[in-house]
């Protein structure tokens, strides 16, 4: 499914004025929504904003926690991106994302602590194995025998968070700690904190790293530079003789490789273990995030660190207020939905009715 | 006893993943991809939870939720269609919302979190007395039956009439398998996908009306606990086919009325509720192979 609007490119608007407005518009609209909510429950949605610009950004220590929140969505973000800007449709990150954070804390806990912070490597690379293993075979399926990508990874989604939920509950159960947990990776294990009280951890690092090395491979690589000729047009990227099957298992490949690595940092940086319900949807926001960012790796920055924000002070914005925490769903759904929606039609329409 | 049992959970269990099936299968059949009938049930399960608490009536209760249903689907096409969204974000996009919506709205209004308990929440009546659970095997089966059962079982009936020999079903499939010839003979195809994806929200708010009202009476965050993916992943099995795609969905309901016997069997629940994913990913493979030696046959 090679989508126009996914491949980055609505024409028409003029560049600069045009990708800015497409990154700020579907903020307005879930400004909007999530204003319209506030106001319905008698809220003033000024006072709120602000206050939640305030608890994202306000201190350092805030900063710390918006950041922490946004690490995930580093790596799932750019691992939406990589896909989308080849035209495939991989709703599957959070599936690899859940069997990395998994995978890297078995390595955390099973191997023995001698082996000291070597272990940090070891666990991210079985982890980024095992997540790559598993978008291949969308991947390969898809470029081979054409199977449609987004049923086939939305369904491993499903089948993912039953592995991973029963292998959490069944063999790899932590003995000492009741349900759905894993025993607690070595010490030697965890990422450094960056900021201690906050869990803002080394991870965030890794992320930023993931998202410059995004912007180098599709800016300065042959092959970031096939991947996006593949996702603009499978005929003409055919008749220059660039492997469509090979960019697009390669764009499953790099997407698992990020997703794991995240998988890992949110394991040894943030939990320190694996447990049931490791990502509340990280996947998802990831993919808001990419569309959100137009598959930029700048725009992927800005906007893993808003939505962050969004979850950070959402959180606690519910201390100070009866807001409901669900505020934050609607914020992402409404983003999701109009980062999608084409202005400039929309645009044209109206201009049309006007003439 | 045991197998008595078994059958009524089964036939109940289907409900909702058929009506939401079918109503996915007719929308796909346009050429829209649903994929977020889960989001549809959720809204019809609430409302027809409301609706039956304030009116006491089972029936206003559960039309209530179809239009709610068809409402938010109907916003949803307008979406895909006018302002040419992608369908699939855009579908992930409103689980979300609704998720956060219904939330929202759950713990500013009721002041709960994740469930709605309302007093005097009316039940389906069962259609048949209750005399019927005398007999052997089907006994149990017949004398649970509900009528959104009936009904979802009346549509699989009369929809491959309706979609092969109708015109509303002849222009239905024009639109979404011949988009050129629908256009070269000037059908209303925005209207078409419109209309719909209102029916697949029609047919999910039901389903989430069945869940709600069948046997617990009440609304839970989770209640459709993804009812509407495995809808999903029934009607990409039975390949849009409503007779083939209601035995699937028969078939998984079945798999989620015996899991806490397979539990108890010692087989783990969570990998045997991999089971209609993994189907579905069968069913995509062996679609694809059979492409491809076509292809590489002509």
């Amino acid at each position: 499914m090679s989508d126009q609007a996914i491949a980055q490119n609505n024409g028409v608007v003029p560049d600069a004025i045009g990708k800015g407005f497409a990154f700020v518009f579907p903020f307005i609209a879930a400004i909007f929504v999530s204003g319209l909510a506030l106001l319905a429950i008698g809220e003033n949605p000024v006072d709120i904003f602000v206050l939640m610009a305030n608890e994202a950004f306000g201190t350092e220590r805030r900063i710390a926690a918006t950041l922490s929140a946004a690490t995930p969505l580093l790596f799932t973000g750019v691992a939406t991106a990589i896909c989308f800007r080849s035209g495939v449709f991989n709703v599957g990150v959070d599936g690899a994302f859940v069997l990395a954070g998994l995978a890297a804390a078995y390595i955390g806990f099973t191997l023995p602590a001698a082996f000291g912070v070597s272990l940090i490597p070891m666990a991210f690379v079985f982890a980024a194995l095992v997540a790559a293993a598993w978008l291949y075979v969308p991947g390969y399926l898809m470029a081979h025998y054409e199977v449609d990508e987004v049923v086939s990874t939305l369904m491993l989604n499903f089948v993912a968070l039953g592995i991973a939920g029963y292998l959490v509950n069944g063999p790899l159960l932590s003995e000492l700690s009741g349900n759905n947990v894993t025993p607690l990776i070595h010490e030697a294990a965890h990422l450094p904190r960056l900021l201690p009280p906050s869990t803002l951890h080394a991870g965030f690092f890794i992320g930023l790293l993931m998202v410059i090395a995004y912007g180098i491979w599709t800016r300065r690589t042959a092959t970031g530079f096939e991947g996006a000729l593949v996702g603009l047009n499978q005929r003409f990227s055919r008749a220059i003789g660039i492997s469509v099957p090979g960019a697009i298992i390669l764009a499953m490949v790099l997407s698992g490789i990020v997703a794991g690595f995240g998988g890992a940092s949110h394991a040894m940086g943030q939990l320190h273990r694996f447990v049931e319900g490791f990502s509340p949807g990280y996947g998802f926001t990831g993919m808001a995030v990419a569309l959100l960012g137009r598959n930029t790796a700048l725009g992927i920055f800005l906007s893993a660190v808003l939505f962050g924000a969004l979850a950070s002070a959402g959180t606690t914005v519910q201390f100070f207020s009866d807001i409901p925490l669900d505020l934050v769903n609607i914020v992402e759904g409404t983003v999701m939905i109009f980062a999608v929606v084409e202005i400039s039609r929309l645009a044209w329409r109206r201009r049309r009715k006007a003439a | 006893m045991i197998v008595e049992q078994v059958l009524a959970a089964s036939v109940i269990m289907t409900t909702p993943i058929l009506l939401a099936a079918m109503g996915g299968l007719v929308n796909r059949r346009a050429g829209i991809v649903n994929i977020a009938l889960d989001a549809k049930m959720l809204v019809g399960a609430f409302v027809a939870v409301v609706v039956s608490s304030a009116t006491g009536g089972w029936f206003v209760a559960v039309l209530a939720a179809a239009f709610a249903g068809a409402f938010v689907g109907y916003l949803f096409a307008l979406v895909i269609t006018r302002a040419n969204a992608n369908m699939i974000v855009a579908g992930l996009g409103l689980n979300v919302l609704v998720a956060g919506v219904l939330g929202f709205i759950l713990s500013w209004v009721y002041d709960s979190s994740g469930t709605l308990r309302l007093p005097d929440v009316v039940l389906l009546p069962h259609i048949l007395p209750q005399s019927l659970e005398a007999i052997p095997v089907v006994g149990e089966a017949l004398a649970d039956l509900d009528p959104l059962t009936v009904f979802a079982w009346a549509s699989v009936a009369v929809l491959p009439f309706l979609l092969a020999s109708t015109r509303i079903g002849l222009w239905l499939r024009a639109t979404g398998n011949a988009p050129q010839v629908a256009r070269a003979v000037g059908l209303p195809q925005n209207g078409i996908k419109e209309f719909s994806t209102a029916f697949a929200g029609f047919f999910s708010g039901l389903g989430g009306a069945h869940l709600a009202l069948a046997s617990i009476g009440l609304f839970n965050e989770g209640l459709t606990a993804g009812r509407g993916f495995i809808a999903l992943a029934a009607f990409y099995f039975g390949r849009d086919r409503p007779v083939v795609t209601a035995l699937v969905c028969l078939l998984f309901g079945f798999l989620e009325a015996t899991q806490i016997r397979m539990q108890t069997a010692g087989l783990p629940p969570k990998l045997v509720g991999t089971i209609p994913y993994l189907f579905v990913l069968v069913a995509l493979c062996l679609a694809g192979f059979r492409n491809q030696r076509r292809k590489a046959l002509s």
